[in-house]
């Protein structure tokens, strides 16, 4: 992990109230934790990634027209770390394959089942039950967008064995063409070529470097761009070599960034990054919160390119008359739209319901998670784990039953004692936003407790102090946190991975383009995937 | 009469037919002497709770903001021996305390003067709970970092080796809570506990956790009585073979062509792939006496998302719970009717995951009214999720009796699926008599691990319980034992030795 390095860390320290932070470190880790055989300024190892549960209902519904998210249903949950895409920890199991034959199973049946789509699926019409020309051409025109590269005289002759079970004279079985074909769809689903992205590559100018081939990159666009298969388009300059050129994939990246997919894929990436993928309201509010926070990314990354650094600092923002009422600003004109936040103490995301409400307790804010989040996740430093002998889980013990939340927090701040030492890293900054409660709404109290003012003063120790989310914002921003923070989550959710320390280079390097191109977001997305190493891979080292 | 001769020529089509039989010539002969001597079968159920709340003594409760003092609701809060009476977290067993005997007072070791991974001791826990506890607990092996991992076997796997040939199903692995609900984090290692030799990352069992996906697995091999549903199933069962054996053709070419740690990823999908081809390959199980494919349990119970509040209000339900409840009761019902046909020997149900985030509000409110389960004479809803619960995340609801109230609820689960087998006659007896089931919660009530001083903690390895229901073996279940502060693990291998276990070890354990 690449982090930036705390202080004060020899210090035995008490951060947590759920025991969350610090989970168990499980990561393999490419190239097990040794140096990569290639610079990683040239190419970054990679490996074959399975698709994510996101990934391949995205995948299914685009390639077959199914809408129902079986993966959702039937896989298991993908782990966030915090993004759902890491294919270190990616195991295959039993159940994973039990799963996925059930899944294979009843997506070909319900894409067979559906007239529109079978006769999408099946570009003829079968002479005869066993009509192989016919099922050639269904398979001509279905696998290479199931296996997302070109097919060979040899994947498709693989087949042909299921047209067995279209023309078997059997009395009691309504078997017919599209047996075959339904057989075949579930074949194409369970072909891990289809679950996974392989990477195989050619050989290039040094040894364990490897240069993609077009459908490689065409794969390795879509999925960061769409979470999902290239579309016609994007095959189309795979297969014309125009993807080996990076004219070429600044192209496709451009005209792939207007479709709405990938505003979907902004937002996933910005809601597992900042944790408010799931956040505890009732499904009309997290609605209205997520699309709040939905316009500000399209905003500022897309729809008026320039510094992404507004998302942390934009001065107004996206809200209905029900979500203004919740929050007390003024409603919009026209029923929905940007409303100012002067006067509020709020500013870009981190005034969001979505963001205040994320790294809560189930009822109520956590400073100290609060605090991690800012230092995890928008300062990308590593937060140490509570030694052994302190029980995170459980609040602070010594005035456990003080009435106010600030009292009850007395012993992290007690320099006398051992936790003071980490928690002065988190808990004032979670302190600093105390005013927000969990729900995104101002207040001055603790909930129901008339008597427990909150004073709201925050600080984040060494940088600044601050008071709410605005002036958080600004000192974030001010400092150079969030544009290098942003880079690195990037960077992990492209790469599938954790960054190493083997790439410190390379995230400085990225980062300081970010800033040369004044935190265009959209421009720096383009770039990354115009850039050499996009088209290359490293093998990864054992 | 001619129906059946037909029937068996399908079976014996399909067999010809199958590639690779390797499980088929041991299952013949354990099919045909199962009539005879049933073999034995093992179970562990696993709550991901502790047995109290923190700070609070065993006979002392905060129930709607009234603090009690009253004994009966820690679970092993009784006398020893025979006829003890049972506690507020054993009432769903109250028709089967003879079935089941309760071992107590048991404690896992740990270093009190270091909190160095070195310096565990052999079986012992590394001085942080959660993580801490669950390799010792489960495999009788140390833990060193704060890692959810076994560092050895568990002890359903043990069994499930012990079996290996002799059933469709190595083992039945499942687990009722599918997801882990807190937003910005994930399970973690949270969500295993069952593992495969050796123990570690790679030796972790994923479980099953669509109950719509384990019927299927388990229950879509056998052959219809009628004969025409018999010849659509030899269909299909050929169509899934073919499907498969496509997929499988594939593997040289790619394993092949990929670097070392790829070819690795890919080797591992075939492997399982091959093992789920040779699995349906093999002769199907023929549905006879108490044996039956159960009715098909439908669509699973949809995914609660995270847990929904506001400001301060209350955890709602609906919400961070996916109706563990049914999902729990089907899968005791497809181990039961697994055990019964002899499709496993060994079966590992996770209730709720390690340090479970649950909302735990539908079960407080449904106590009592959720089939099974029994309200307690002082009871009132309880906010926050499962592990809060146990810290005393409610304010006016804490310590034992809401901990013993949602403990009894993972135990119904354990009492439903005690009363099936009870209640399905084999060999003379009825399956339990060939089967030990047991339960176990993740954490005791004690000294805390973390900082080995504080009582009456939830964080701790101490006072834990273990239940021991079946008579495999010749066990005579109906106590309550006083394990005199004996290693968890022991309680385990008892139960193992009673399903055929022949060693005295689990991980650093001896009996």
């Amino acid at each position: 992990m690449f982090f930036r390095t705390v202080g004060m860390i020899a210090l035995s320290v008490l951060v947590a109230c759920t025991g969350q932070i610090g989970q168990s470190d499980d990561s393999r880790g490419p190239g097990g934790g040794g140096p990569p055989a290639v610079d990683p300024l040239l190419a970054m190892e990679s490996g074959a990634r399975r698709l994510t549960q996101a990934e391949l209902d995205n995948t299914l519904r685009d390639l077959l027209g199914e809408d129902t998210a079986p993966a959702a249903r039937l896989l298991n949950e993908d782990e966030f770390r915090p993004f759902d895409n890491d294919y270190t920890i990616q195991q295959a199991s039993d159940a994973l394959i039990t799963s996925l034959e059930v899944l294979a199973k009843e997506v070909a049946e319900r894409a067979l089942n559906d007239p529109t789509r079978r006769a999408e699926l099946v570009p003829c019409t079968p002479a005869s039950d066993g009509d192989e020309q016919c099922f050639r051409d269904f398979l001509d025109a279905f696998l290479p967008r199931a296996l997302r590269r070109p097919v060979t005289p040899e994947d498709i002759d693989a087949y042909l064995p299921l047209l067995a079970f279209a023309s078997e004279d059997n009395a009691v079985v309504d078997n017919d063409f599209y047996t075959a074909v339904e057989l075949a769809v579930s074949a194409a689903i369970q072909d891990p070529e289809l679950l996974y992205r392989i990477e195989e590559g050619t050989p290039g100018s040094e040894p364990g470097l490897l240069e993609l081939d077009g459908y490689e990159i065409a794969n390795r666009i879509s999925y960061l761009l769409w979470a999902t298969m290239p579309d016609d388009a994007l095959f189309a300059a795979a297969g014309s070599g125009a993807l080996d050129t990076p004219d070429g994939r600044r192209a496709e990246a451009l005209r792939m960034l207007d479709d709405p997919k990938a505003r979907g894929q902004l937002h996933r990436f910005h809601a597992m990054w900042l944790g408010y993928r799931s956040i505890p309201h009732t499904p009309e509010l997290v609605a209205a919160f997520n699309r709040e926070t939905s316009a500000l990314i399209d905003r500022v990354v897309l729809d008026e390119p320039g510094s992404y650094t507004r998302l942390f600092t934009m001065e107004e923002t996206f809200v209905d008359d029900a979500l203004a009422d919740h929050y007390g600003l003024p409603r919009p004109d026209g029923g929905e739209g940007w409303v100012s936040y002067e006067g509020t103490g709020r500013a870009g995301i981190l005034g969001h319901g979505t963001l205040l409400a994320a790294f809560s307790k189930f009822e109520d804010t956590s400073p100290t998670q609060r605090g991690i989040l800012v230092r995890t996740r928008l300062m990308c430093e590593d937060v140490p784990r509570p030694p052994p002998d302190v029980d995170a889980d459980q609040p602070p013990q010594g005035a456990m039953d003080a009435l106010c939340k600030y009292d009850r927090y007395a012993e992290h701040r007690d320099q006398s004692s051992s936790c003071a030492g980490c928690h002065s890293l988190v808990d004032p900054i979670g302190f600093g936003l105390e005013n927000f409660d969990i729900a995104g709404r101002y207040r001055e109290h603790d909930d129901g407790l008339p008597e427990c003012i909150i004073e709201g003063f925050g600080e984040i120790v060494g940088i600044g102090e601050f008071s709410g989310p605005g002036e958080l914002s600004e000192l974030l921003v001010e400092n150079d946190y969030v544009d290098a923070c942003a880079v690195q989550q990037f960077m992990t959710f492209a790469l599938g991975r954790e960054t190493t320390d083997y790439e410190a280079a390379l995230l400085q390097e990225l980062t300081e383009s970010f800033r040369a191109g004044n935190h265009d977001f959209k421009a720096f997305i383009v770039d990354f995937i115009a850039s050499d190493r996009f088209a290359r891979r490293a093998e990864e080292r054992l | 009469m001619a129906m059946k001769i037909k029937r068996r020529a399908i079976l014996r089509g399909m067999a010809g037919a199958a590639v690779s039989l390797p499980l088929l010539e041991c299952m013949l002969p354990a099919k045909q002497s199962a009539a005879q001597t049933p073999p034995a079968r093992y179970a562990i159920l696993f709550a991901g709770q502790a047995l109290g709340g923190d700070n609070y003594a065993k006979n002392s409760s905060r129930v709607d903001g009234q603090n009690i003092t009253e004994g009966g609701h820690y679970i092993a809060d009784t006398s020893y021996g025979r006829g003890y009476s049972l506690t507020t977290p054993l009432l769903p067993l109250q028709a089967m305390q003879n079935d089941f005997t309760m071992i107590s007072n048991l404690a896992i070791p740990f270093n009190a003067n270091s909190t160095d991974g070195s310096a565990v001791p052999a079986a012992g826990a590394y001085r942080d709970f959660h993580g801490g506890g669950s390799s010792p607990l489960l495999s009788g092996t140390r833990s060193t970092s704060a890692e959810y991992v076994c560092n050895g076997i568990t002890s359903d796997q043990a069994i499930a080796e012990l079996n290996a040939g002799q059933t469709t199903h190595k083992s039945l692995v499942v687990r009722a809570q599918p997801a882990f609900y807190v937003s910005g984090y994930s399970f973690a290692g949270r969500q295993y506990i069952s593992y495969g030799p050796g123990g570690g990352r790679s030796a972790r069992i994923e479980a099953q956790a669509s109950p719509q996906v384990a019927f299927q697995s388990l229950f879509t091999g056998f052959v219809p009585d009628d004969d025409d549903d018999a010849a659509r199933f030899d269909f299909e069962m050929r169509a899934r073979r073919s499907v498969l054996d496509l997929v499988l053709e594939k593997r040289a070419k790619l394993v092949n062509n990929v670097g070392q740690a790829d070819r690795e990823r890919l080797e591992r999908h075939f492997d399982e792939i091959r093992d789920l081809e040779t699995r349906i390959s093999a002769l199907p199980p023929v549905a006879s006496g108490q044996c039956m494919a159960p009715a098909d349990p439908g669509a699973d119970p949809p995914i609660g998302g995270d847990h929904s509040g506001g400001g301060s209000g209350s955890v709602t339900p609906g919400s961070g719970y996916s109706d563990e409840h049914t999902r729990s009761r089907i899968f005791a019902d497809l181990i039961h009717m697994a055990f019964v046909c002899d499709l496993t020997r060994a079966a590992s149900l996770q209730i709720t995951a390690f340090q479970s985030h649950m909302n735990a509000r539908p079960i407080a409110d449904g106590l009592g009214t959720l089939a099974g389960t029994v309200r307690p004479s002082r009871w009132a809803s309880v906010g926050g999720d499962l592990h809060e619960v146990g810290h005393n995340g409610d304010p006016n609801n804490r310590g034992q009796i809401p901990s013993a109230g949602l403990l009894q609820w993972h135990i119904s689960h354990y009492a439903y699926l005690i009363d099936k087998l009870r209640n399905t006659p084999e060999a003379g007896g009825n399956v339990l008599d060939n089967s030990m089931i047991v339960f176990t919660a993740e954490a005791g009530h004690g000294l805390q691990l973390n900082d080995g001083s504080s009582q009456n903690q939830t964080h701790s390895v101490e006072n834990m319980v273990m239940l021991l229901a079946g008579r495999a073996g010749g066990f005579e279940p109906g106590e309550h034992i006083n394990g005199n502060r004996a290693h968890p693990a022991t309680a385990l291998i008892t139960a193992m030795q009673a399903a055929g276990y022949t060693g005295n070890t689990l991980g650093d354990v001896s009996l």
